[in-house]
């Protein structure tokens, strides 16, 4: 009696144990993993942040040398070199300059001329399509 | 309160003496093992469960922050798309006292870049504070230096904020148009003020976490809203024009020594400003420095008796209700006029004359006595009309109504004087939209300073139009006006070569502040439009108490070769056609230009 007692109470039952050491070993694997996502996930993160960061630097840089080009370029800068004889200015004669035809309005010959500065003379009211297809 | 613990030890040792008889020694230690974690569990439900909502709110307070997110303010461009007011970013450089341990060697490391004396810096640093503003408006190559420079010596405790500041690349040039930004980053006059909703944007936000170091944690970023960049403002201005002008303003300037001069160039026939200059003006990138005379803009807050281009007015109007016609001839009383008790004077005395040779000579007596042909109500409406005592609704603070006295105020005398430009105040800007609308047929224009809003906008649509006077009237008085440059007008001076111009003169005493007039000072103008068959360019020139002789200081020998230079480098940066029927009235006329004797 006493030693069936002895042997019920000092069985181990593998089964049992190993059923739970598999249970306990996927939660722990699933915990490691959660900390590896949750690691990869901060490490992304923070490569996301210094990538925005240098995204910011480069267009305030972009923006700083555009206000650079900007000011150097300007009028007054321009017209200080042209003071200081760094530019020069060439008056261009009127024989040196070849003058188109006047250009008429569209409406008088029917003809849309592209390269004029008078939007008037390209296209005059009331140019017929066909004048403006051409 | 003794004898509550005395009770309560009593209790705890009946307690343990009927668990240890009831359970014997183990219960009595698992009793106490489930007693010990029921308080853990309880005090874990009161934190997460019962002071959910205030725990999280301290968190929250503690690492979570709004992070505001800028808006770029829009430019302003003309109408080319040349870049009149940009943005340069730069960097307001902090300091966070709790993370510097050697205030001297920070403080000899930063000071070449801060260009800051190294005792006043160290001095600074010398702080616990975590947020110290040390510099703003550090440009970003030396605020980005100033951080390599630290890092390389392993030093900490200086950090960057991104900002940006206003810039005028073109200083002095248009800054009665374009005002400036204040210190706030709001706009503080000009278009920058009247668009400054549109310029400023919207500015962004975002929630995020951060850690100990204060870097952001950025899987918990929270809620987002990107900012609406300001949009860009279109000018009608042209630059090419605006430099034209303002050259010519400043040798006007300089030469003359006026208290002031303004020009302003406006297409009549859609009532676009094309160009506004005038003296003296201010740098915007510097306008701390400037003095508040040089801030006003004179060409809408400056009121003045315009003179004798005035009678463009009474001539019109009394043209257009059929009161004059070409017939019509007004005998000028050989130069002096005797009406309500005082006497009416004209340059040179004249006897009878046409409508458009009263222009030409300038007779003020002619004005007078058309006007008095005139019903006082009609010619109070017709001033009116034009647009007089009435702000024209240009985009810019600060414009004024001028001053146009109502007929049941007027005594005997002051119709004859508001129809040669006296007993009235005027703004540049009215007489420019005035003498556009006698240039475009008579219509009204309403000044157009901002063709668009936004990139990719469409061009704002027209301002209403008036019709002041029928198109017959506006153009029998522009072919008078035309007279007016021709060798027997006002106004030689003011032809342009190759294109008929048509303008008027007007020569105006000062008003002195005790009353009356300043004797020998006085504000000469001259207003004109070309080609004049087919308007394209409207400008008027005004030239404040120019330090000339008497004799020498009117409107067609100070003002009009002004707005001659202006005129023919226009005509030419516009590649206008020249006229052939301007050469041959110069031709007519000889090219001899003689001193102008009439006012």
């Amino acid at each position: 009696m006493s030693l069936n007692r002895r042997r019920t109470t000092n069985t181990i039952e593998v089964n049992f144990l190993a059923g739970w050491l598999v249970i306990v070993f996927l939660i722990g694997l699933c915990g490691l993993f959660f900390v590896y996502l949750k690691n990869q996930q901060h490490a992304v993160g923070n490569q996301s942040r210094q990538i925005e960061a240098s995204i910011q630097e480069e267009e305030v840089r972009d923006e700083a040398l555009k206000a650079k080009i900007t000011s150097m370029t300007s009028r007054g800068a321009l017209q200080r070199r042209l003071d200081e004889g760094y530019l020069t200015l060439e008056a261009i004669r009127d024989t040196a300059i070849a003058r188109v035809t006047p250009p008429s309005p569209a409406e008088v010959d029917g003809v849309m001329r592209t390269a004029s500065r008078d939007p008037e003379n390209r296209f005059g009211p009331g140019v017929p399509q066909r004048a403006v297809n051409r | 309160m003794n004898s509550i613990l005395g009770r309560i030890g009593i209790f705890c040792a009946l307690l343990l003496r009927y668990l240890k008889a009831t359970l014997g020694r183990i219960g009595m230690v698992c009793a106490l093992l489930v007693l010990v974690f029921t308080c853990f569990a309880w005090r874990l439900i009161y934190l997460q469960v019962l002071r959910h909502d205030y725990f999280t709110e301290i968190a929250e307070e503690k690492h979570s922050i709004r992070l505001t997110i800028p808006a770029r303010r829009g430019r302003i461009l003309d109408r080319h798309g040349e870049e009149l007011a940009v943005n340069i970013p730069v960097q307001m450089v902090y300091a966070d006292g709790s993370h510097i341990h050697d205030p001297a060697a920070v403080a000899a490391v930063a000071a070449p870049f801060l260009e800051m004396p190294l005792q006043e810096l160290k001095e600074k640093l010398t702080t616990k504070s975590k947020y110290v503003i040390i510099r703003k408006g550090v440009s970003e190559e030396k605020a980005q230096d100033m951080i390599r420079a630290l890092d390389k010596a392993n030093l900490h405790g200086l950090y960057l904020q991104e900002g940006s500041v206003r810039s005028y690349p073109n200083g002095e040039m248009l800054c009665d148009v374009l005002g400036y930004v204040d210190y706030t980053g709001h706009g503080a006059d000009g278009i920058e003020k009247t668009y400054d909703t549109e310029l400023r944007g919207q500015e962004g936000f975002r929630w995020i976490e951060h850690d100990r170091k204060g870097r952001e944690i950025v899987v918990y970023r929270g809620q987002e809203q990107l900012p609406e960049n300001g949009s860009d403002i279109r000018l009608s201005i042209d630059m090419g024009l605006q430099a034209i002008a303002e050259r010519e303003v400043d040798e006007a300037y300089k030469t003359n020594h006026p208290a002031s001069a303004t020009a302003i160039l406006a297409d009549p026939n859609t009532g676009e400003i094309l160009a506004l200059a005038s003296r003296p003006n201010y740098d915007p990138n510097k306008f701390n420095k400037a003095k508040p005379d040089e801030m006003r803009n004179r060409a809408i807050s400056d009121i003045y008796e315009p003179g004798s281009v005035f009678k463009i007015v009474v001539t019109s109007a009394a043209y257009n209700e059929g009161i004059v016609d070409d017939e019509t001839r007004i005998f000028c009383e050989n130069g002096h006029f005797s009406y309500g008790g005082k006497t009416i004077k004209d340059h040179h005395g004249s006897g009878d004359l046409s409508i458009p040779e009263i222009l030409m000579k300038s007779s003020n007596i002619g004005a007078a006595k058309i006007s008095l042909l005139m019903k006082d109500q009609m010619f109070y409406d017709y001033v009116r009309k034009f647009g007089f005592g009435t702000r024209t609704g240009i985009p810019l603070p600060g414009e004024i109504p001028g001053q146009v006295i109502p007929p049941h105020r007027w005594d005997k005398l002051t119709k004859t004087r508001v129809a040669f430009g006296q007993s009235i105040s005027v703004t540049p800007i009215q007489m420019v939209m005035a003498m556009s609308a006698i240039a475009n047929g008579g219509k009204l224009l309403k000044p157009k300073l901002v063709l668009s809003k936004g990139e990719g906008s469409a061009v704002l649509p027209d301002a209403p139009v008036a019709q002041v006077v029928k198109p017959e009237s506006a153009n029998y008085i522009a072919n008078a006006l035309e007279r007016v440059v021709s060798n027997q007008g006002t106004a030689p001076l003011a032809r342009i070569e190759g294109y008929r111009v048509a303008g008027k003169t007007g020569t105006a005493q000062k008003i002195s502040p005790h009353g009356g007039y300043l004797e020998g000072r006085y504000i000469v103008s001259f207003a004109g439009f070309f080609p004049v068959n087919k308007p394209k360019v409207m400008g008027i020139v005004i030239v404040d108490d120019a330090k000339l002789g008497e004799s020498a200081n009117y409107g067609g020998s100070v003002a009009g070769p002004v707005f001659s230079t202006i005129g023919s480098k226009a005509a030419r940066y516009l590649d206008m056609d020249p006229e052939p029927d301007a050469f041959l009235v110069k031709e007519k006329q000889g090219a001899s230009r003689t001193a102008v004797s009439a006012r």
